[in-house]
């Protein structure tokens, strides 16, 4: 194993992908340089016809993506936030999701968008948001939230090899956490939950920044109350399995996730293990996640992200001590 | 390429047979049988024929809306029977009735077809990218209408196939109306055309009634694609013979559309000009013209036949498609 930061683990995902396999590009605007590093120094080694530099131009960076994934390519679009997939919406969400199933299979849309997502940085409405729930809505994308460098780089490369669209999303606040990942190459299953810490007491679902805050939250109770946090790593597929023998050993099930709470995928996920482990269940399943509000700038913006504590009133409540 | 006597055929043949196949999904449609909806593309079918029946079957095209492309589709080999099947929502469509009437073959280049228009843009673009990296000299031909002309996917795409210089033809079929919207309500200028010079290429008009002078300026912006020098804009003026859509108000935003501009229009059917032209010059007599006719109603009405023949697709496919392997 070896020491790296879960942006360079982005980093060595491309690389090695670019390497592997001369069918991937990357495509997007300023990832010859990279505005969030992901992409950077990597120009240098494939050159520009691989790593491609865009104008300001979203609906063209996924469109010409999605065309050339349908001719056999396989282009990593690098969307920079995720909040920006929304101006390439038909793209994304009419055309990538549904054309393989719209036309009965003839053709395949194998495309990767990557975009850094969730808050922190005070950065305002339109560059904080995690909009997972509605690609974990939309029929035909997979999805993809890691929590460490180690997922991050083996799930990366297994989007990249999927033979459909494939959502990226990574966390703003995770990009310089420390992890470590091995020497050798190795890929991660999409539908594979991970657990993060075993527990006996309470199920935490988690996903991407709120996985650290779950963590948080556990280490503070670990005297009073056993947590076991899990990580789907991807919400399309969702490892249901995983959450399901949790709950039955915990009897107890907490939803957390950065995007709001009303149609967020706490949401999603709290029906599933009710409608799957509802005679295991002692409390009501519940879920942490943003107010219904979008998410200021400023001083304001920790107001509307879920914290640690709100983890532990949660915790509080489905234990019967709220 | 100079045009011998069955290329004049085969391209008198493309528009015959594609407009019957268009008045077959007319009456299917009345007759229940189509279950979707139609926008037909009769008083295109020289600009269609005229783009799309020379093409390489390794090159991608985004055929028009109108007729939901189905002069462009037979044009570049597509199966009529299967078009014919999908509108009826029958197993034996090109998308086994899953998608009700977009067209897809990729053996043809036809990767897939929207519901929403001006999409076809940045998808055309992203063929452009591959024919260029693919070295093989392929072209990409992406088709619109003067509504999709609008829409700033357009730009998007018009400015990054010239700033990479990819092979790609761009055609406007301007019939003048974009559904109930005339154009001179949506573009200030005459010819959409104009807008190539903008994106330093090189912008066309050219009469979309006349399948010769058509194949003429496309066959002058297939080459320049081939040989790297980067995209074109054709602009086909053309006319709207029928409503925007079968059973919709065939108006002028709200008032209905001149019925004498309509009949006007007709005089100069696509169809009809070119037999005068096959006739004048002795391609064809008034016989064969007629013995034409007749072969390719029948090939359309077998083409009928078997997609009716094809029969409602089993829903458990439905659970097998949503992603591929």
């Amino acid at each position: 194993m070896k020491d790296t930061v879960f942006v360079m683990a982005i980093n060595e995902a491309l690389r090695e992908e670019l390497e592997r396999d001369e069918k991937v590009f990357i495509i997007g605007e300023d990832v010859q340089q990279g505005t969030f590093g992901a992409t950077g120094k990597l120009v240098q080694q494939f050159g520009k016809d691989r790593v491609m530099d865009t104008p300001l131009a979203e609906t063209a960076v996924a469109g010409s993506a999605i065309g050339a994934a349908m001719t056999g390519y396989r282009p990593v679009a690098d969307m920079m936030f995720g909040d920006f997939m929304w101006i390439a919406g038909d793209e994304i969400f009419l055309k990538a999701a549904k054309w393989h199933f719209l036309h009965a299979g003839k053709v395949n849309v194998p495309v990767v968008f990557m975009g850094a997502i969730g808050g922190g940085f005070k950065l305002g409405a339109e560059h904080s948001q995690s909009p997972e729930a509605v690609v974990m809505h939309t029929p035909g994308l997979k999805l993809v939230i890691p929590s460490t460098p180690y997922d991050a780089k083996g799930l990366l490369k297994t989007a990249i090899r999927d033979n459909n669209p494939v959502v990226f999303f990574y966390h703003k606040g995770l990009l310089g956490s420390p992890g470590q990942i091995p020497e050798e190459e190795y890929t991660i299953p999409f539908g594979v939950a991970d657990i993060k810490r075993e527990g006996t007491d309470v199920t935490i679902v988690a996903t991407g920044m709120m996985v650290h805050h779950a963590l948080a939250a556990a280490e503070q109770l670990k005297d009073k109350v056993s947590l076991e946090v899990i990580d789907p790593r991807t919400l399309e597929p969702f490892d249901l399995d995983t959450v399901v023998k949790s709950v039955q050993k915990t009897s107890r099930a907490v939803v957390v996730d950065e995007d709001t709470l009303r149609c967020g995928v706490t949401g999603e996920i709290a029906a599933l293990i009710m409608e799957n482990a509802f005679d295991y269940l002692d409390a009501p399943v519940q879920r942490v996640a943003a107010p219904n509000i979008p998410i200021p700038g400023g001083y304001m913006e920790k107001y509307a992200l879920p914290q640690p504590r709100d983890i532990i009133a949660a915790v509080e409540a489905v234990m019967g001590n709220a | 390429m100079k045009l011998e006597k069955d290329d004049l055929i085969k391209l008198y043949k493309n528009m015959v047979l594609g407009k019957k196949i268009d008045t077959i999904t007319i009456e299917g449609l009345a007759a229940g049988k189509v279950v979707s909806f139609f926008h037909s593309g009769q008083g295109s079918e020289g600009l269609a024929a005229g783009v799309a029946s020379f093409l390489r079957d390794d090159d991608y095209i985004y055929p028009h809306h109108r007729g939901h492309g189905i002069v462009y589709l037979i044009s570049k080999g597509f199966s009529g029977t299967e078009f014919l099947a999908e509108h009826f929502g029958f197993a034996g469509g090109c998308s086994q009735g899953i998608s009700g009437f977009h067209s897809v073959d990729p053996e043809h280049g036809v990767l897939g077809s929207s519901g929403t228009i001006g999409s076809q843009f940045p998808l055309t673009l992203g063929w452009g990218l591959a024919a260029k990296k693919n070295g093989r000299e392929q072209v990409a031909v992406g088709c619109f209408g003067d509504g999709s002309s609008n829409r700033g996917t357009l730009h998007e795409a018009f400015n990054l196939a010239a700033v990479w210089k990819l092979p790609i033809v761009w055609v406007c079929d301007n019939n003048g109306m974009a559904q109930y919207t005339p154009i001179a309500d949506a573009y200030p200028r005459e010819d959409i055309a104009d807008l190539a010079a903008g994106y330093d290429m090189p912008g066309v008009v050219v009469d979309g009634m006349d399948v010769l002078a058509v194949h003429e300026v496309m066959q002058a912006a297939v080459a320049r694609a081939r040989a790297g020098e980067g995209p074109s804009l054709i602009e086909g003026k053309t006319h709207r013979f029928r409503a925007h859509s079968e059973g919709s108000p065939d108006v002028n935003h709200f008032e209905p559309r001149s019925e004498e501009l309509i009949e006007k229009s007709k005089k100069r059917d696509p169809i009809k000009l070119f037999e005068k032209k096959l006739l004048a010059q002795k391609i064809l007599t008034k016989k064969d013209i007629e013995k034409v006719d007749k072969e390719l109603q029948a090939e359309a009405d077998e083409m009928d036949r078997l997609a009716t023949a094809s029969g409602k697709p089993d829903p458990s496919i439905l659970d097998k498609m949503l992603y591929a392997e």
